[in-house]
């Protein structure tokens, strides 16, 4: 029989007798190495067995050792100022060591009458908990308050194998503010046990479920101690044998100002406003304020949140579970002129001095296309067109570059795509073009499409942080920053892992020389005569903006009604972004209300607030030495 | 065909079979009290085990009809195989979210790493063998046997499955080192093993993986779990004392001591249960299996049944003994079972494969050649 490919087996064969000889001699000197590891192994039974044998049956028999884990505490969160955000307390949990218990129904049933539980939800815990050894502790009640506390341990003779566990708890300092950016923590479900390293998570711990706690839990959740102690056969720990003290999370600050957080967010309250707002260094890329309103009640979200809760927040008409500063996508309205402009500056289709009629309308087709003011602008130039919002100036521009040179436009000023920003969910807005619409309804683009999108409304879409990019590279001369929350991450000795660095994502070449046409014509959006947001006027500060209105609907039926006979639901949102100081800007602030009807009566005040908590040092000087000049004077 | 006559029978090593069925049968019997009391759903996996271990016993058969030299030409199949399964783990693998070491064949999970261990045993003996080198080996020698090991070893590196990789290494080094190696090759192999390391620590560790290394090397910070598992082995084995609770009386591996007391912590029970009797009969056993399968290796006809055989026992050799000084509290957790005691098919199966191969060289000792092939 041939099995393989050799005729004869006796070619891979070697008698090699010397050579033999000497692998023998390594065998016998193996065989020895062999040995003196049984001798090791025979040793240490020895000594584990009959020295020390007595002793270790002893331990067997009435003690355990017992190995508790000691959850982290998680970093803290710091705003730009270093004030505290979020921090940690202790909470009391009342667990149950089924071990330690030889009768755990009677047990539950005493503890239920003695504190007035509801039975039932008491086994739901120890059935979940089921697949765990006996000795791992179940927790029955989570953050209880002191009275419980207090019973519970002045009574454990009377409930062998209930104790009191503590484990770190989020404290929020200011509530609910930034609540979208921060997020909440949660149970870690089977789905995210199941995906994560066992080593690091257990059943039980609270892991972040959105924002940031969510993005940076690997930052934030430090590391686990544990302490083993023996315990006797009754459950009561009887010596420390070792701990390890858990290592807290690292802190994180974020560039987030809370006390202009606080304003946009309590200004946009107080109005009953829903919306967003954001403002950030135009120089940098730091975020100062990321509001969502409504604001996320975090607090019903520790410990789980009810059905209740979840539902009403889910069929509020004003989303507050949305972070609209990057996941609702509006059409930008009038904002997006500043790309209608800078796409016609830069072909050469006007130059600052070009000037189109306005009558109040513009004919195209056979279609009359209005200006919002009906009575006209009469003749326009581009500093006007932009401080007073003119829509037939526009839709002249758009015709005249066409589509794709506005989304390209658009693009250059970070429309139409992610920004990259530390947040959930991001949505990219839309740049409509000839070629998506191909694509997205197989039809060709219409001219007069052209004249909607050039003004801002029609198909375009994109989020509040958008327009405020946009406001920023346009105040800062042409550099796109990537948006940041995160200033500096440190450990808990205080050295520093991750440092806020400003990243420009792209720089205009060559385009940039038209920009402060375009800034000229929005400071005087402001400080200009009949510029269309001239209550937004801080005395001291000189300020450019462009308001917005983004059409909801188009419905006949409300045409005719009064702005404030509308629906909620079918009122025009309000737009308004800004920068400041015109002369050298710092800070560029965008602001969206849902259904606020006008830019600058319903967005712009919440903006002018901001603006003067930013600058409210830098104000009190400069009236402080008006008043002295006058004084001199008199 | 085969004619099996007289001499298969007078050639056959009983001895090592002998000792093969003691320290199996105690292990069927430890693994009983191990998963004791039997859970109600599902085979038991004494059961199982038993099944797996006839199955190994009928390919021990079926090898022996072959003569190990053959094992040259088949190497080379058998080593693209095992590597083919390594990277269909990896990849069909991942999909579980985790690490998956095994493919699934309905009855029992395959673990392509545990034939590593073998498959490389054979290559090397088989490379070693056929390049003899009077003077020792050379660095320009050692190019291919390292290549050879390195491509399995990162495979199952990747999986994460640090105990099984280590084996490999081990088994290299062993096998190398035995075949005799120049002074120069030495210093470089350190250098560049030294390298790897450091590579590996930076690169290819999983942070669990680093933590089980620092706590080899600084006890005092122990991660959760590790410490409490080799103390809970250190109680058990203790509390066995000089004559062991009995049969089916341990009380700490049936509490809740260890998830894995059926399998890497197999020996506990035993000892807990028979005491330092016991367990130096056990290693009585045990050892004399190793010690015999040395003799068979110094009693090899070739320089290819000497390293065939010397690597199936170093194989069977390193695993026992990290596993039980793991078990006694001396070295990290590192999952790597004892040799036909540990419940695991894939293990099982390895070992008795090696085990036959050791058979295999013991009974084709004497034969000449021409009685080589009078015995197909």
């Amino acid at each position: 029989m041939k099995w393989s490919g050799y005729n004869n087996l006796e070619e891979l064969t070697e008698y090699d007798d010397a050579d033999l000889d000497f692998l023998k001699r390594r065998i016998v000197f193996a065989g020895l190495i062999v040995l003196c590891f049984a001798a090791i192994i025979i040793a240490r039974l020895w000594f584990l067995q009959v020295h020390k044998g007595d002793e270790y049956r002893d331990r067997a028999d009435n003690n355990r050792v017992r190995v508790r884990e000691v959850a982290a505490p998680r970093g803290n969160i710091f705003d730009a100022k270093n004030r505290k955000m979020v921090t940690n307390r202790p909470s009391f949990n009342v667990v149950l060591v089924r071990e330690d218990s030889n009768d755990v129904d009677k047990l539950l049933k005493k503890l239920a009458t003695a504190l007035d539980l509801d039975i039932s939800m008491l086994w739901e815990k120890l059935r979940d908990a089921s697949t765990k050894p006996r000795h791992i502790p179940v927790r029955l009640l989570v953050d209880v308050d002191w009275q419980t506390l207090a019973y519970v341990e002045n009574h454990n003779q009377e409930f062998p194998g209930i104790r009191i566990e503590t484990t770190p708890a989020r404290v929020y300092h200011y509530e609910n503010l930034a609540a979208h950016a921060i997020g909440y923590l949660g149970e870690i479900s089977k789905k995210e046990l199941a995906a994560r390293d066992s080593d690091i998570y257990t059943g039980g711990d609270l892991i972040g479920k959105m924002g940031l706690e969510r993005l940076r839990e690997t930052d934030l959740r430090g590391e686990k101690g544990s302490s083993s102690s023996e315990v006797n056969a009754r459950g009561f720990e009887q010596q420390l044998l070792k701990s390890i003290e858990p290592l807290p999370g690292n802190d994180i600050q974020l560039t987030i100002d809370a006390e202009l957080q606080k304003v946009a967010e309590d200004l946009m309250d107080s109005g009953g406003k829903a919306g967003a707002v954001v403002a950030m260094e135009v120089k940098t890329g730091r975020m100062l304020a990321l509001a969502s309103n409504p604001v996320l009640p975090l607090n019903q979200f520790v410990g789980g949140i009810s059905h209740k809760n979840w539902n009403a927040l889910l069929d509020n008409e004003k989303h507050p579970l949305i972070n609209k500063v990057v996941q609702a996508m509006y059409p930008p309205g009038s904002t997006y002129k500043m790309i209608t402009a800078m796409a016609g500056l830069s072909t050469g289709v006007i130059d600052k001095d070009t000037v189109f009629y306005c009558p109040g309308f513009y004919t195209f087709g056979n279609r009359r296309y209005h200006c919002w003011k009906h009575s006209g602008h009469g003749a326009v130039n581009l500093k006007r067109a932009i401080s007073e919002s003119c829509d037939v100036y526009f839709y002249q521009v758009g015709l005249r570059v066409g589509v794709d040179k506005l989304a390209e436009f658009a693009n250059k000023f970070g429309l139409g795509h992610k920004s990259g920003i530390e947040l959930e969910h991001e949505k990219s807005g839309l740049t409509p073009t000839k070629e998506w619409k191909r694509k997205k309804y197989g039809q060709k683009w219409q001219d007069g499409e052209t004249l909607s999108v050039a003004i801002g409304q029609g198909f375009n879409l994109v989020t509040p942080l958008q327009i405020c990019l946009m406001t920023a590279t346009i105040a800062n001369g042409g550099k796109q920053y990537l948006p940041q929350i995160i200033e500096k991450v440190t450990d808990p000795d205080g050295k520093i892992i991750e440092q806020f660095e400003p990243v420009v994502v792209t720089e205009m070449t060559g385009d940039e020389q038209f920009l402060p046409l375009i800034r000229e014509g929005m400071e005087e959006v402001i400080q200009g005569r009949r510029g269309t947001a001239r209550q937004v006027r801080i005395k001291g500060l000189t300020i450019g903006g462009k308001t917005g209105t983004a059409q909801v609907v188009r419905l006949k039926e409300y045409k005719h009604l009064k702005e404030e006979d509308i629906p909620y639901k079918f009122r025009d949102h309000a737009w308004f972004t800004c920068y400041a100081p015109a002369e050298d800007p710092e800070i560029a602030v965008t602001v969206l209300v849902e259904h606020g009807l006008h830019g600058g009566s319903g967005a712009g005040p919440v903006a002018r607030a901001i603006l003067e908590a930013y600058f409210s040092g830098y104000l009190q000087l400069h009236e402080e030495t008006e008043k002295a000049a006058k004084e001199e004077e008199e | 065909m085969f004619r099996i006559d007289r001499r298969f029978f007078q050639n056959f090593d009983w001895i090592l079979l002998l000792l093969l069925l003691g320290v199996a049968g105690m292990a069927l019997m430890n693994l009983y009290s191990a998963s004791y009391p039997p859970s109600p759903w599902g085979m038991p996996p004494f059961v199982k085990q038993c099944y797996l271990f006839l199955f190994g016993m009928l390919c021990i058969l079926f090898i022996l009809f072959f003569d190990y030299r053959e094992l040259h030409f088949w190497n080379y199949p058998f080593y693209v195989l095992i590597i083919i399964l390594l990277l269909l783990v990896l990849f069909v693998g991942n999909s579980a979210g985790g690490a998956q070491r095994w493919i699934n064949l309905g009855f029992f999970r395959l673990q392509p790493s545990e034939l590593a261990k073998l498959m490389l045993v054979v290559t090397l003996a088989s490379y070693y063998s056929r390049k003899e080198q009077t003077e020792g080996y050379g660095i320009r020698d050692m190019i291919t046997p390292v290549l050879l090991t390195l491509l399995p070893f990162l495979l199952i590196m990747k999986q994460p499955d640090l105990g099984t990789a280590l084996m490999l290494g081990i088994i290299f080094v062993s096998m190398t080192v035995f075949a005799k190696i120049r002074l120069q090759t030495y210093g470089l192999g350190l250098v560049l093993g030294g390298a790897a390391g450091v590579f590996a620590w930076f690169f290819l560790l999983r942070d669990y993986q680093k933590r089980r290394i620092e706590t080899l090397l600084n006890p005092a910070k122990d991660p959760m779990g590790q410490g409490y598992q080799i103390l809970q082995s250190k109680i058990a084995v203790g509390s066995g004392g000089v004559g062991g609770k009995g049969y089916l009386e341990g009380t700490q591996g049936h509490l809740h001591f260890l998830p894995e007391r059926h399998t890497d912590f197999a020996f506990s029970v035993w000892g807990e249960e028979w005491g330092f009797a016991g367990s130096l009969f056990f290693l009585g056993v045990y050892f004399t299996m190793l010690f015999w399968g040395l003799y068979v290796a110094m009693t090899a006809r070739d320089r290819f049944g000497v390293f065939l055989s010397f690597g199936v026992v170093m194989l069977i050799f390193w695993q026992a003994v990290i596993n039980l000084l793991m078990i006694l509290g001396f070295l990290p957790v590192v999952g790597i079972p004892l040799p036909l005691v540990s419940y695991g098919g894939s293990s099982l199966l390895t070992t008795l494969l090696g085990l036959g191969i050791l058979m295999n060289v013991r009974m084709r000792r004497f034969q000449t050649g021409q009685n080589a092939d009078k015995m197909k």
